[in-house]
């Protein structure tokens, strides 16, 4: 099928023939990395920019490394290399679950990180992830340089706090400064690819706090403050999971769509919730299935 | 639009042709070269009979633009039937008739190739994992799955 | 008098039939004659075809109403846009056509009737440049009251979706009703029902719902006309159905001076069919562009999403069931109301209405019975044939009725379908009787293979275990009169080619037809080649539907082979004073039993004959036709009964049966092991059959559990694509498939085979929801049997 719609092509050498072309073209210029959704998007009509501007061939882009407790990833990072590195792999087991659940291995070995939390769906599978580790966006434009909070980086279903003269040139998450054990629980339509329909991510440490946030059960991926407030300091046990999940239900906003009802969702939600607490512990201690396994609901 | 001349090596051989910058790969290797062992099946991404070896890795040629071809190495099942495992494998699932309408083949064969190319050894799981964005409407998968596990094997 | 049964008592023949023991190469997992094609990439499909620089393209218009009158067509803006050579509308082309109904026009003339239908289209230089202009055209719609649901389409008020009913031309089994939305109406009434039901213990009755389905064939639709300066039109196709798009091409176009000679269908590999490329559907429009710009090829490709949208999708069913049955478990009555949803234009749907209506009863004895099977017109997409034609959507609610109905009187569900199934000689629902039948031991070895009567537990606390068993049967559903031809040619090596238009979209049947003809002549199977045909060139095949080539072709092409040999054995006998009836072939000679040094390679003479005593030669090529039609069949029958004619050939039957792994909690169910035994008579190719079986499986699983087609309240289809119409991947795969092959010979089948394509599929609905309440006490009679359905009843369930 062939796009219809025209626009022009450009692949900047540096950073800032690329800022200038967006500072010049803003809404109407659109970045190419991966291109699996903008792609889409040209096909359907649902992008029509005056310019692609691929940014492949900035070397600023690149990068995936951990110096003191933070780690960069660039923006033109495909998540078969997130799911490539023993870094990831080791230290992020989380996002590593999280990018093994991303479309397939053909779509994946294009498809960045950085285009996952620019397309901003609240399907989004890395976006919880990047929640538990704290994550910061980073964006350049002609006018500098910012950080942005994972928290203030979704604004809404497809909306994020990048501006339109901007582009993202990696992203850092921290590493969580001790021992832990995490998971990323999604519910899909069945085991093969498929957008979440429902996503609960944790992370739990030895002295029994935890991280919780989620995807698809809300207009954005979000953290859970309120759930985690009631874990936080107490051992995991059904009481507890009850109230946990109780927490949950204030802090999620599900849709009934084509692909599940909000009546599923939200019971779902509090399935996964302990279900994912629970392989989270589990996992801390050294038990539980392997990352990457058993992890589709 | 602005039309891009652009380089790249099909197949082991150079090309060069005139590209729109909305041109689709797939259309291109198709229409334009002659190159029909990627087929269109859903055009979006989901189906994977698009498939074909970008600087040695699978990706969907109905979501690259052709001018991003430009520099790149790319390799369809018509160049991949040199290899040595895609041969191996073709020796299995010809042996298994592992294939029914044959449509979903070549990009079957590519993603195999990707993997085993990568590594000999791949568990069940990883197989699985490298062929999911494969669909195939007709055989139920379960041979081909295991003429994979058997070409692993060397049976 | 049932004439199946003179037509197959055994005759006395000359040379009498190898046993299965002295089978050389049917029965044999032998290789794909295709199968290094399609794994080197070098397998063409239609698309692949080139027609070098001046092909043209083109593009739809599409109606964005459910039901709307066309007021106006502006195509000004598009002619002059950059690269259109046409802009056809439907004032062109006035000819209804259809292949049971004539209720469609090429593109809609004063009505559309469902959101995608074809308004115009556009013909260009390239693809962008149709899609641009075809954005130009301008149409003016009035609005008008559309019906989606074919309980409400049949209700006295509701909009007509053809007013016209009563003037379209038909196949003479459709009863239509003018003034209603009843396209056909297939009545059965055998025995007497209220009698029937006086002598039931329990009686139940119950309404299930069975939504629309897509094939999903990873190829998409495409066709190639090309109407040539001689005036003759070439259509290349992916088509199951070479021959009768053929015949539709040429009624539908006779305007144009065209007749059946000049029109020629090629069709290459198919990249899977399902039903979905049966009979005509977008090709007609590949046809009438090429009619409008002669001299040039045009080429239409389907999008994903009208493939979705714009081909034969499965019909949804609305089933109401009676039964009544005694405590010991016989069924003594059936009511069946069929409401089918065939969509805009039933021209193919009416016939799987048809074929639904006349078996409805399932694989079981039921002496007193009636069914309606009813064809409604709505405004969705056109409804037509899918694996399984009408049969899964009525054993949905057919089987899950069954166990209900067992269990509540306490009886075990696999004993019940033991002691109602049917038999061969039973009367069919229409008059006939069954054929020979191996239902009972598919039964038996199902049963075994899962267990059954033995409770499982899953290891993980959080699962239940259920088990099911179901039964099936189906018929090919083909006119009375679908024959079948073949072509054989020798060549100056002794191999063969062999011309069928029998399609291979995957299934295997160019392998099979090689296998045939190599067990009549000895010619090993990678000494044949068996090509896709093209209607010029090939002989006839109806079309490629129904499980039937196996049979139908399969007897064509033994046919022909057996003709070849006759003529290699006269001709031996003519030039050796052999007596031909010593003649045998073997090892790709002839020989001869009275006289054992006797070896003539067929190299030495298929071609160029046997040289004589006088150095003369003798013979010539060596060649074979082969021709089948089932001249028992007969369609006429008593519209209010059904009684009387022989409209199915045979029925093919068997039993499955499924270990099913449930979460309580998600609802997500797992396929630990399903098993499936079917009576294909003889499995030519044991392997082929196997893919069929799990393949079918496979795709039968997949309707039941998240495939669905999802409209929305103005008849919009909201997944035409695969990230929300979910089919399985190979993560996807049940834990284990067991298939089972049975093997009671069909007396009128080539080496007693029978067809078995369709019916690996239809089982799975049942199944699933059968397991499903086994497990859990929950009934789920609205497909698909969602985990979210499961997990919400299961909840329901519990607050009760």
């Amino acid at each position: 099928m062939p796009i219809t719609t025209e626009f022009e092509y450009v692949k900047p050498k540096d950073m800032d023939e690329a800022l200038h072309v967006f500072s010049l073209y803003r809404e109407k210029a659109r970045a190419l990395a991966g291109g699996t959704d903008l792609i889409v998007h040209l096909k359907e009509n649902l992008a029509r920019p005056e310019v692609v501007v691929d940014v492949k061939a900035l070397e600023e882009l690149a990068g995936l490394d951990l110096k003191g407790g933070v780690l960069h990833i660039g923006a033109r990072v495909t998540f078969s290399e997130l799911i490539a590195s023993a870094v990831i792999k080791g230290k992020f087991p989380v996002l590593w679950e999280a990018s093994l659940t991303v479309a397939s291995t053909g779509v994946r070995n294009r498809a960045t990180l950085a285009g996952n939390i620019c397309s901003a769906v609240p399907s989004a599978d890395s976006a919880p992830a990047l929640a538990l580790y704290d994550a910061e966006v980073l964006t350049l434009s002609v006018k500098g340089a910012r950080r942005i909070p994972i928290a203030d980086w979704f604004t809404g279903p497809k909306k994020t706090a990048l501006l339109p003269e901007e582009i993202v040139t990696a992203v850092e998450l921290k590493l969580p400064g001790k021992k832990h054990g995490g998971c990323y629980m999604k519910l899909a339509r069945y085991d093969g690819e498929d957008l979440a329909q429902g996503g609960i991510a944790a992370l739990a440490f030895p002295d029994n706090t935890y991280r919780v946030a989620f995807c698809a059960l809300g207009p954005k991926p979000s953290r859970c403050p309120a759930v985690e407030a009631v874990l936080n300091g107490a051992k995991l046990g059904e009481k507890l999971l009850v109230k946990a999940g109780e927490a949950l239900l204030a802090e999620i906003s599900p849709i009934s769509d084509i692909r599940s009802s909000k009546e599923y969702r939200l019971h779902m939600a509090q399935v996964m919730l302990g279900r994912c607490l629970e392989t989270a512990v589990a996992r801390l201690f050294g038990k539980g299935p392997k990352y990457g396994n058993g992890n589709i609901c | 639009m602005k039309p891009h001349l652009i380089q790249f090596t099909l197949n082991g051989e150079k090309v060069s042709l005139t590209v729109e910058p909305s041109d689709v790969l797939l259309d291109v290797l198709r229409g334009r070269l002659g190159i029909k062992s990627p087929k269109v099946g859903c055009d979006r991404g989901d189906c994977g009979t698009c498939t074909v070896l970008m600087d040695g890795k699978t990706v969907r040629s109905c979501l690259a633009l052709a001018v991003e071809a430009h520099g790149a190495d790319i390799v369809t099942l018509e160049g991949a039937n040199s290899r040595k495992w895609t041969q191996k494998l073709q020796k299995k699932f010809h042996e298994k008739n592992a294939f029914q309408c044959g449509f979903c083949a070549p990009g079957v064969i590519l993603s195999a190739t990707e993997l085993l190319e990568k590594d000999p050894n791949p568990t069940a799981h990883e197989i699985k994992e490298a062929i999911a964005g494969n669909l195939c409407r007709c055989t139920g998968y379960e041979p081909i799955v295991e003429a994979i596990e058997e070409t692993v094997k060397g049976k | 008098m049932d004439l199946q049964k003179l037509i197959t008592k055994p005759k006395k023949a000359a040379r009498p039939e190898k046993t299965d023991d002295a089978l050389v190469t049917v029965g044999k997992s032998v290789q794909r004659v295709d199968g290094w094609e399609k794994i080197t990439g070098a397998a063409k499909y239609t698309d692949d075809t080139e027609f070098g620089p001046g092909l043209l393209y083109a593009a739809l218009v599409e109606s964005p109403h459910a039901h709307a009158k066309i007021i106006s067509i502006d195509t000004s803006a598009a002619e002059k846009a950059r690269g259109v050579v046409k802009v056809v509308t439907g004032r062109n082309f006035k000819h209804k056509f259809g292949l049971y109904m004539n209720d469609r026009y090429i593109f809609a003339n004063d009505v559309v009737r469902f959101v995608g239908e074809q308004v115009a289209a556009v013909v260009a230089t390239d693809p962008k440049a149709a899609m641009r202009a075809a954005e130009l055209v301008k149409v003016e719609y009035q609005e008008l009251p559309a019906v989606l649901d074919a309980v409400k389409a049949f209700e006295k008020d509701s909009p007509l979706v053809h007013p016209d009913l009563k003037s379209y031309t038909h196949v003479p089994w459709f009863f239509p009703k003018p003034g209603t939305n009843i396209a056909h109406w297939r009545k059965i009434r055998k025995g007497d029902l209220a009698g029937g039901f006086n002598k039931a213990d329990l009686v139940l009755e119950d309404t299930y719902q069975v939504p629309r389905y897509a094939h999903c064939a990873i190829e998409t639709h495409s066709a190639i006309g090309l109407y040539d300066a001689s005036r003759r039109l070439t259509m290349w196709t992916s088509s199951q159905s070479p021959f009768t798009q053929r015949h539709v091409f040429a009624e539908t176009l006779k305007a144009f001076g065209l007749s059946h000679k000049d029109v020629r269908v090629i069709s290459t590999y198919i990249g899977g069919g399902f039903g979905g490329k049966a009979g005509v559907t977008m090709e007609i429009i590949a046809a009438a562009l090429a009619i409008a710009v002669p001299g040039r090829p045009v080429k239409l490709l389907w999008s994903r999403a009208q493939e979705f949208y714009n081909t034969y999708q499965r019909l949804g069913c609305t089933a109401k069931i009676k039964m009544g049955v005694t405590k010991a478990g016989k069924i003594t009555a059936l009511d069946f109301k069929l409401h089918w949803d065939a969509g805009a234009y039933v021209e193919y749907g009416a016939n799987v209405v048809n074929a639904a209506g006349l078996s409805a009863s399932g694989p079981y004895k039921v002496d007193n019975l009636s069914i309606d099977s009813m064809c409604t017109y709505t405004n969705l997409p056109p409804c037509g044939a899918y694996r399984g034609f009408g049969y899964s959507e009525f054993l949905f609610g057919l089987e899950s009725h069954i166990t209900r109905m067992a269990t509540e009187l306490g009886i075990d569900p696999v004993k019940f379908r033991k002691l109602n199934a049917i038999q061969e000689g039973d009367t069919l629902p229409y008059g006939a009787h069954m054929n020979p039948t191996g239902i009972r031991q598919a039964i038996e070895k199902v049963e075994k293979e899962i267990r059954w009567g033995v409770k499982e537990k899953s290891k993980d606390p959080k699962k239940v275990i259920g088990k099911a068993q179901v039964c099936f049967w189906k018929s090919p559903a083909m006119p009375p009169n679908a024959s079948s031809s073949a072509f054989l040619k020798f060549n100056e090596d002794g191999s063969l080619n062999i011309l069928v238009s029998g399609m291979d979209m995957g299934q295997g049947l160019l392998t099979v037809m090689a296998q045939i003809a190599s067990e009549v002549l000895s010619v090993p199977v990678t000494k044949i080649r068996v090509e896709t045909p093209d209607t010029d060139r090939n002989p006839y095949e109806w079309q490629t539907v129904g499980s039937h080539v196996t049979w139908g072709c399969g007897n064509a092409v033994k046919r022909a082979a057996l003709e070849a040999r006759e003529r290699i054995f006269d001709l031996v006998q003519r030039v050796h004073c052999l007596d031909k009836s010593t003649l045998y072939v073997e090892n790709e000679c002839v020989k001869c039993r009275t006289k054992p040094d006797f070896a003539l390679r067929f190299s030495d003479f298929v071609i160029n004959g046997i040289q004589a005593d006088d150095y003369t030669f003798k013979g010539g090529p060596i060649m074979g036709s082969g021709v089948f039609m089932p001249e028992f069949a007969s369609a006429i029958s008593d519209p209010e009964t059904g009684q009387g004619g022989h409209p199915n050939v045979h029925y093919t039957t068997g039993s499955a049966g499924i270990i099913l792994e449930i979460d309580k909690e998600t609802g997500k169910m797992k396929i630990k092991k399903v098993a499936l035994a079917v009576d294909c008579g003889k499995a030519i190719n044991p392997d082929l059959v196997k893919g069929q079986i799990v393949g079918g499986l496979l795709q039968g699983f997949a309707t039941v559990l998240y495939e669905d087609m999802r409209y929305n309240e103005k008849g919009r289809l909201l997944n035409p694509n695969f990230s929300d119409y979910k089919i399985p991947t190979v993560m996807d795969m049940p834990d284990e498939v067991v298939p089972i092959i049975i093997e009671v010979a069909q007396p009128d089948g080539p080496y007693g085979a029978r067809g078995v394509g369709e019916h690996t599929m239809i089982p799975c609905a049942p199944l699933i929801a059968n397991a499903v309440a086994d497990a859990l006490g929950v009934r789920i009679k609205c497909m698909p049997v969602t985990k979210e359905k499961v997990a919400l009843a299961v909840k329901a369930a519990k607050k009760n």
